[in-house]
């Protein structure tokens, strides 16, 4: 995988990235598994780092194994691994603890600014909203440190995850 | 009461039988009372491992059904008083036996044995739900392989959803000079994906297609390696504790200059 910029420049495209339409639909009269629970009052979709946010969050305190699918109407927070073969299907943020190895979709009702995170960030495939992607070809993945990938001018972006950094300066 | 241990592997070739066999006949020589269990219906391969394959008049289709009685059908080894198979039916298919009748059968199985080695086929279907049902602890067998450790995930994924916790790993056909180059999965790699304990490693070994083509088990053989490790295995199973056996095949200067002129295999 290319490696990941410091200053958030789109690093990991790989040729242009796939539209696909969700296979699951927001709108007509099925109830969308995947879509948030609305409140009353006006809901945010973008906090101050331009995450999603506004869901409903579920921990999974062990590995996701090979086969086992998650999905919810939220973010997603997993205290283990997500092996190959394993998929986080989430509408908000997925945040891994861990290695993540497997599938991970996060925004996947439609939302931008949702964004992946892993301790360490290798899957065989990484979705957001409706933009695939994956490593490039011939290239083994070997992430020393924690990122994040976010959609960025229209490209999944992965950088190094730093807590603090705001995504829109102050003025 | 006896142990109930199901060998699986999701993945097909990887050494289930050839284990089963393997550790079966070990625990035989450490002096146990064992009995092993085809429960691959259509396919079955433990008899001919086993080398019984002409002693079989019922099998576990006809135990199962009640079409004879569950003694008829075990056959004794032809090496060990106190080892015992149930073969698989080879004119059926695994739709022949539910998983409540597994469990009825293992049940029976547990009072007179020590240890009921259960054979499973490979894949995650019907076959394989059989097989885990009357099980208490699993064995997961896998090559170093992707496709293997990502079938053996996929498996020991269901074991824990059937309750069948703390599966042990079984790492086979194991080349060290492979895994050293880095062709070949190296075993910290595989644990760190699979996360479970590791009960033994077992290195590739010509002597093993001999022993199965003849219906010996390679433990029985001095000279294999893997006959060795399985004699480890066996032993672990029982609680001992063996350290890992050095896979190094130490060949020296002589077998490397054999190699290259290529008078050694």
């Amino acid at each position: 995988m290319i490696s990941p910029q410091q200053n958030g420049q789109p690093s990991w495209q790989v040729g242009l990235p796939e539209k696909f339409s969700p296979s699951f639909h927001l709108s007509g009269t099925q109830p969308d598994p995947l879509r948030p629970e609305r409140t009353g009052r006006e809901r945010k979709e973008q906090g101050p780092n331009g995450v999603a946010m506004d869901y409903r969050t579920v921990l999974i305190q062990r590995t996701v194994r090979s086969g086992q699918s998650i999905r919810y109407p939220g973010n997603v927070v997993v205290m283990g691994d997500v092996n190959p073969g394993a998929e986080i299907i989430a509408a908000g943020n997925i945040i891994v603890m861990g290695n993540l190895r497997g599938m991970a979709h996060a925004g996947a009702a439609g939302n931008q600014n949702a964004v992946v995170v892993a301790f360490r960030l290798k899957p065989t495939q990484l979705r957001i909203a409706e933009h695939i992607t994956r490593a490039p070809d011939g290239e083994t993945v070997k992430p020393n440190q924690p990122e994040i990938a976010r959609i960025q001018d229209g490209f999944v972006v992965i950088e190094r995850y730093q807590p603090n950094s705001l995504r829109f300066p102050a003025f | 009461m006896g142990e109930v241990i199901v060998v699986t592997s999701g993945k097909g070739g990887v050494g289930k039988t050839t284990t089963t066999a393997n550790i079966g006949t070990g625990l035989a020589l450490l002096g146990h009372k064992v009995v092993l269990v085809d429960t691959d219906i259509g396919l079955r391969n433990l008899d001919i491992v086993m080398g019984l394959e002409n002693r079989i008049v019922y099998d576990i289709v006809d135990a199962t059904s009640g079409s004879c009685r569950l003694k008829q059908a075990l056959i004794k080894d032809k090496r060990f008083e106190d080892l015992y198979l149930l073969p698989a039916a080879q004119t059926k298919d695994k739709t022949a036996v539910s998983p409540q009748q597994m469990v009825d059968l293992c049940q029976q199985l547990k009072a007179d044995f020590d240890y009921v080695i259960i054979d499973c086929p490979a894949g995650i279907e019907q076959g394989f739900k059989n097989a885990i049902a009357g099980a208490e602890k699993a064995i997961v067998v896998t090559t170093p392989e992707v496709a293997a450790v990502r079938d053996a995930d996929r498996v020991i994924g269901l074991l824990e959803a059937a309750e069948l916790r703390d599966p042990k790993l079984i790492i086979n056909r194991i080349r060290l000079s492979m895994v050293k180059k880095g062709d070949m999965m190296d075993i910290d790699d595989m644990i760190d994906i699979l996360a479970i304990g590791l009960l033994g490693v077992v290195p590739e070994d010509e002597h093993i297609v001999i022993s199965t083509n003849r219906g010996e088990p390679a433990v029985l053989d001095k000279a294999s390696r893997a006959g060795e490790a399985y004699r480890n295995i066996s032993r672990r199973i029982t609680g001992e504790d063996v350290p890992l056996m050095n896979l190094e095949t130490g060949e020296g200067l002589m077998g490397r200059l054999r190699r290259i002129i290529g008078l050694a295999r």
